[in-house]
């Protein structure tokens, strides 16, 4: 393939270490189903919403469980943050440390809760295990600054030498809206460290720590020889591209502008006029952005190339401090995962005109998010119900997009609905692919979603963020775009204010997310598949003659409705 | 007359026979190439041959088993029915959205499999019952037949129907199957809460699909074969081997084809199994290594572990079968450089032609089989009992141009490419063992299939694994496992209970329930008494949790026993998986859940006198193999496995040839041969 061997000074064989990494790897995946399947937030059980990482001494990742890639930025720093807050010799073993703040905690946001052990071997440190699990909780709150987005968690030791610190813990959950269950899912993320602790300390009794640091030091440097080899693969030059930023929370659309420059085997993304923070949970701490920024480059790059802190050398990014992708305290940052979202789009934007085959038209761009909160009428009990929604994949250069999922910066499951009727007083009344909504073109763009949601005998509170609502995501190379985000209220029923509405008994709300952009021009579409699509009912006949130019004649018999 | 009992695993390049005699334990081996056309052919005649080769005219066959991969090849190759489907309104989309996640975090080429039902063909009725049951809206005559003309038009051989909670009420898909049926005909027709009747509607919809999508597909095999065997003169009821290690009838192999995609590998753990608690090992981890793929899975106390929630080619099915862990690594398996400098080997696999670079037969890139001819711990002159010729210097040259981009030796670079297989291979069992909450070293390791015996040690060693067990047969273990299986039937149904005082009585009466089913199905195929027997378990998790844990009830408890039993059967499992309990907190059953089985009887695998320790006897020679462990090449001597006799003992370092295998024996380790000819591979002392 090519010399990249050449390239490393190994200081121990290629093939220890590939066999290391693999346990390395195989750890951090383990504590994950742990957690997954302990866990009681159908946020972390069901939609998978955590990731487990592992670090070294010095607090660099190894291996990141392959969960939800803007956890990266959120595990980050909270080693560095935990040693700066403690000396090392104050650190014991058997300590657990607790944190969610986005700016001094490690987190990217404060439902994100981070657990990080220190592993011991021998009396010395060794490595961190620690993982992080979106918490439901922190609802019906302010969105001015970070101070009313809930609790602050600042890395503090939830347990002190195998002791867990009940007057910690009894803090935590007096702020927590659903304490059993924060209780709960605390149990499971103590659990996944512990794993994590064993499996890494049978490592280091095999292998030994300081042959171990040798692995990990070339570990890291095979991930950056392989972004390395990727990146010098593209060829050298600036590319800016610029695109839009809508929220409901936001007067206007913002406008975001990168300048990504390739030089050699180096890469620099340059965020460049971007609006100052604002008083909504809109921003993105730096490791947000980095997340993102690393996230969006790899996918191009070198997608297979492991996840751990080697890749991120080659690569610098930059924005503004107090600007909406840099900011400062107190800004609040409860929905980035939106502006995130935006964020990958400017990099796929720009790096589309330097390797066009490589890249997707704008995929839906958003992180739909609607969260149902209220009084149970069957238990009394206060519940909270989140979901986050997928939508159109952006098209490829030599194939359609992907209908109805999640991209980017996340990648949850949706909860079953036979999961969550018996849980919460809600009825799901459709869950299904929107037609028109994917952007037409040679290749077309991915499908957005409508998931329609009843509330039963209560009133219920909802808040629902998204984006693409006054943009559509981008075609590429003359492809169309795709459809926007939208929420379909029943009669009676208020527009939501900044995201913020009620339901009364009985009535219902649709959210529909944004499709994804076309790629190439729609008249160079196969026909046959414009009539695939057609019969199918994913197009409209007016969409085939209009975008492809094709007049349906007979064949407009809309199947799905002889049903209904 | 003597009575004959016949298994016959059908795989893509041969079809195995093996037969047994009942009375004497006498085992029998023929191998005829399969006929991919039409699989029945070779079966049926493979088994004839075998018959009147072995056993003479007058044999009665008593008991006939049969693998397949007939299954697992329609939705490999995506060749099967033409499906329509009926959900519930507002959810046609949902097989198509499954969990929203898309299928690879990073690499935006990736794609979904295949949705098996295009959307034209995916139609609603006005449907929809409440979790607790109450019917918010029922389907109407008009609608269900409008739905099925419309369908019928467009030509569908297959029917599927999915709504929500059919589980707990199946009065609307049977509605819908029966009004379908009379304007459909003869076309399949398939519900979900019989295929499997538990909560979580896209897996319980995914399963429902793949099982019409097989439908037509296996019931015109069976349909084929069935004819085959009775004029080859088999006129005993035949059966197929299910993903779950249990054998059913054809007749009810053909309504849920579904159970049948794991049929082979299954097989093979059913056979280890057997092997190994002949040997009297009921704690086995089956180690399955073929040419492009590997197979483990863990039996403890002689019970394979089973799941309900496993993926095969991309697809859901919460069907039970064995929980059989694959790796896309074998003999097979292509080693490479990557681009940061690292050898990977896998997935990428030179198959069964053109083969390793040693075959000769124009692949050049080294695999797994190469590095073990450099090595020389496979015969670098001939494989396969002299019909397979071996070109090591082609190995040779491969992994030599393989080495110079490493700057590594020929001979490190061959190891190395050993233990990247050795590390993935041990990835795998801890899948299976430490994240199931087992310890790899209390397991005794059963290696099978070409590559299996060649590569056991070493994961044994990687693993602390203390002994290894290679069947005298490691290459038709599958179709001995046949011979071996008892009939099973798993029954499920979801009801969600909160274990207080109050919950005995319906805790009782769902199994009950399925006690009765179970009884019903003893009695269709023909099951005497005295051959039932009833496993219960139940699906459990604390209310909160969404993950349930399978506990195992040793015996259907009395009523007033059965919810301590179950209580302390879920803390005991949730301590062992995740290290603690939280007692404060209620503690809920979902699915109640009972294995049927009619016990066939094990034949008595004859048993060989002690021929004492001394192997001269079948010493054929010497080579030098390279031992890593050495850091050289080793005189190793070479036995041949067909003459080793029970009570003979090997100390390692050695190789012990066969037709269709090949086992290295590791310095400080011995192999011993027992009574049933298995080889026994135990380290020794500071080993």
């Amino acid at each position: 393939m090519n010399d990249g061997a050449k390239g490393g000074n190994w200081t121990v064989d290629p093939v220890t270490v590939e066999v290391i990494g693999n346990a390395i790897s195989s750890i951090a995946e383990e504590m994950g189903e742990t957690l997954i399947r302990a866990s009681y937030s159908t946020n972390i059980k069901e939609r998978r919403d955590c990731s487990t990482v592992l670090f070294d001494a010095q607090g660099r990742t190894l291996y990141q469980a392959e969960h939800i890639p803007i956890h990266l930025g959120s595990l980050m720093g909270v080693v560095e943050a935990i040693l700066e807050r403690f000396p090392a010799d104050q650190i014991r073993e058997g300590d657990v440390f607790i944190g969610n703040d986005a700016y001094t905690g490690g987190g990217t946001h404060l439902p994100d809760i981070v657990l990080a052990s220190p592993i011991y071997h021998e009396g010395a440190l060794a490595g961190w295990a620690t993982n992080l699990a979106h918490h439901a909780d922190f609802v019906d709150r302010g969105h001015d600054h970070i101070y009313q987005e809930g609790l602050r968690i600042p890395p503090i030791r939830l347990q002190r030498a195998g002791e867990l610190q009940q007057d910690v813990l009894d803090l935590i959950l007096l702020n927590c809206q659903v304490p059993r269950e924060r209780l709960n899912d605390l149990r499971a993320q103590l659990a996944a460290n512990r794993f994590g602790i064993q499996r890494f300390q049978a490592l280091c009794a095999r292998y030994g720590t300081d042959f171990l640091n040798r692995v990990f030091d070339e570990l890291l440097d095979y991930a950056e020889r392989r972004m390395r080899a990727g990146i010098a693969e593209i060829p050298d030059g600036t590319y800016e591209f610029e695109d839009s930023f809508d929220a409901d929370e936001l007067d206007e659309a913002l406008n975001f502008r990168l300048r990504l420059t390739v030089r050699g085997d180096e890469m620099d993304l340059n965020f460049i006029d971007i609006p100052p923070q604002v008083r909504a949970g809109l921003n993105l701490v730096e490791t947000a952005l980095l997340a993102t920024a690393y996230y969006a480059v790899k996918t191009v790059v070198d997608p297979s190339a492991p996840p751990n802190a080697g890749l991120f050398r080659p690569i610098t990014v930059s924005a503004p401090y107090g600007s909406i992708l840099n900011s400062a305290p107190p800004g609040a940052v409860n929905g980035r995962t939106n502006t995130c979202q935006r964020v990958v789009d400017l990099v796929h934007g720009a790096l589309a005109q330097a390797v066009p085959e490589r890249l997707v038209a704008a995929c839906n761009g958003a992180v739909t998010s609607a969260t149902f909160t209220g009084t149970n009428p069957r238990t009394g009990e206060f519940y909270v119900y989140l979901e986050t929604l997928g939508g159109g994949f952006g098209a490829r250069a030599s194939k359609d997009g992907l209908d109805g999922v999640q991209v980017h910066v996340t990648n949850t499951s949706n909860l079953p609905v036979e999961g969550l009727e018996p849980e919460y007083p809600l009825i799901v009344e459709r869950y299904e692919l929107v037609r028109d909504s994917g952007g037409p073109g040679q290749w077309r763009g991915g499908m957005g979603i409508r998931r329609q949601i009843r509330a039963i005998d209560h009133q219920c509170r909802m808040f629902i963020y998204g984006t693409r609502e006054e943009s559509a995501p981008w075609g590429l190379f003359g492809g169309l775009e795709g459809g926007r985000y939208r929420l379909e209220r029943d009669p009676g029923v208020a527009p939501l204010v900044s995201g913020v509405g009620e339901l009364a008994p009985g009535q219902s709300v649709a959210v529909v997310t944004p499709g994804a952009g076309g790629y190439g021009p729609p008249e160079r579409r196969d026909q046959a598949l414009v009539r695939r699509d057609l019969a199918e009912d994913r197009i409209s006949p007016e969409t085939a003659r209009r975008a492809y130019g094709i007049e349906y004649g007979e064949e407009s018999d809309v199947a799905a409705k002889a049903g209904r | 007359m003597s009575t004959w009992r016949v298994g016959v695993d059908s795989g893509g390049t041969f079809t195995d026979v093996c037969l047994l005699e009942e009375e004497s334990g006498r085992l029998a081996v023929w191998k005829v190439p399969s006929t991919p056309d039409d699989p029945s052919v070779a079966i049926s005649g493979g088994a004839r041959e075998a018959l009147d080769r072995f056993a003479g005219d007058s044999a009665l066959v008593v008991f006939f088993g049969h693998g397949t991969t007939v299954a697992t090849n329609a939705l490999i190759q995506r060749r099967g029915a033409r499906i329509g489907l009926i959900t519930s309104e507002g959810f046609r989309d949902l097989l198509e959205i499954g969990r929203q996640r898309r299928p690879d975090l990073y690499d935006l080429q990736a794609d979904k499999p295949e949705t098996l039902v295009p959307r034209d063909r995916r139609l609603e009725v006005p449907e929809r019952i409440l979790h607790d049951g109450a019917v918010l809206a029922r389907p109407t005559p008009e609608a269900i037949q409008a739905a099925a003309r419309h369908l019928a038009a467009m030509g569908v051989d297959a029917l599927a129907i999915c709504f929500l909670y059919s589980f707990r009420d199946p009065t609307h898909e049977r509605l819908v199957a029966e009004i379908a049926a009379q304007q459909l005909g003869d076309t399949f027709v398939t519900c979900s809460h019989a295929v499997c009747p538990e909560f979580r509607e896209f897996e319980r919809l995914s399963t429902t699909v793949v099982n019409a999508f097989l439908g037509p597909v296996i019931k015109g095999y069976l349909s084929q074969l069935a004819p085959r065997l009775a004029d080859a003169g088999i006129r005993v009821e035949p059966h197929i081997t299910q993903s779950n290690g249990g054998t059913i009838t054809f007749e009810t192999a053909s309504e849920l084809p579904v159970r049948t995609v794991l049929s082979g590998p299954s097989t093979g753990v059913i056979g280890a199994l057997e092997t190994a608690r002949a040997a009297g090992i009921e704690n086995i981890i089956t180690f399955d290594m073929g040419g492009t793929s590997t197979d483990v899975s863990l039996v403890e106390a002689g019970r394979p572990r089973t799941t309900t929630e496993a993926e095969v080619h991309g697809y859901p099915l919460k069907v039970p079968m064995i929980d059989i862990h694959t790796v896309g690594a074998g003999g097979g398996s292509i080693a490479d450089v990557d681009a940061g400098g690292l050898l990977k080997v896998g997935p990428r696999s030179a198959g069964a032609a053109p083969g390793p670079v040693c075959y000769g037969l124009g692949n050049e890139e080294p695999t797994v089989t190469d590095a073990n001819v450099v090595m020389q711990v496979l015969n670098p002159r001939e494989l396969l009992g002299g019909r397979m010729p071996i070109e090591r210097g082609k190995a040779v040259g491969a992994i030599g141009y393989l080495a110079g981009r490493l700057g590594l030796d020929i001979n490190e670079s061959a190891a190395g490419i050993i233990r990247v297989v050795t590390a993935s291979m041990a990835r795998a069992i801890r899948v299976i063992s430490v994240q199931r909450g087992h310890d790899p070293r209390d397991y005794c390791l059963v290696a099978f299939g070409g590559a299996g015996p060649l590569h056991a040690s070493r994961l044994a060693r990687e693993l602390e694994i203390p002994k290894v067990l290679v069947p005298r047969n490691p290459g038709i273990l599958c179709a001995l496992g046949l011979l071996l299986t008892d009939l099973r039937h798993d029954l499920s149904v979801t009801r969600r209970l909160r274990l207080d005082e109050g919950a005995q009585g319906e805790a009782h009466e769902a199994f009950a329930s399925l006690r009765g089913d179970a009884e019903a199905w003893f009695e269709r195929e023909g099951v005497a008494a005295e051959r039932r027997r009833l496993v219960a378990s139940a699906d459990m998790r604390y209310a909160g949790q969404n993950y349930e844990l399978n506990v195992p009830l040793p015996e259907l408890a009395g009523e007033a026993q059965l919810l301590d039993a179950l209580r302390s059967g879920f803390e005991a499992a949730h301590q062992r998986l995740y290290g603690y309990t939280a007692p404060e907190e209620p503690i809920e059953v979902m699915t109640f859940r009972i294995e049927a089985y009619g016990l066939v009887d094990k034949p008595k695998l004859g048993a060989a006198p002690d021929a004492g320790p001394d192997a001269a006897g079948a010493r054929i020679g010497e080579r030098e193999v390279y031992l890593p462990e050495l850091k050289d090449f080793v005189a190793c001597p070479v036995y041949d496995r067909e003459r080793l006799a029970a009570g003979n003992r090997i100390e390692g370092p050695a190789v012990v040839e066969q037709m269709d295998s090949t086992t290295l024996v590791l310095p400080g380790q011995s192999a011993t041969v027992d009574p049933h000819l298995n080889l026994v591979l135990e380290f020794g002392e500071g080993a």
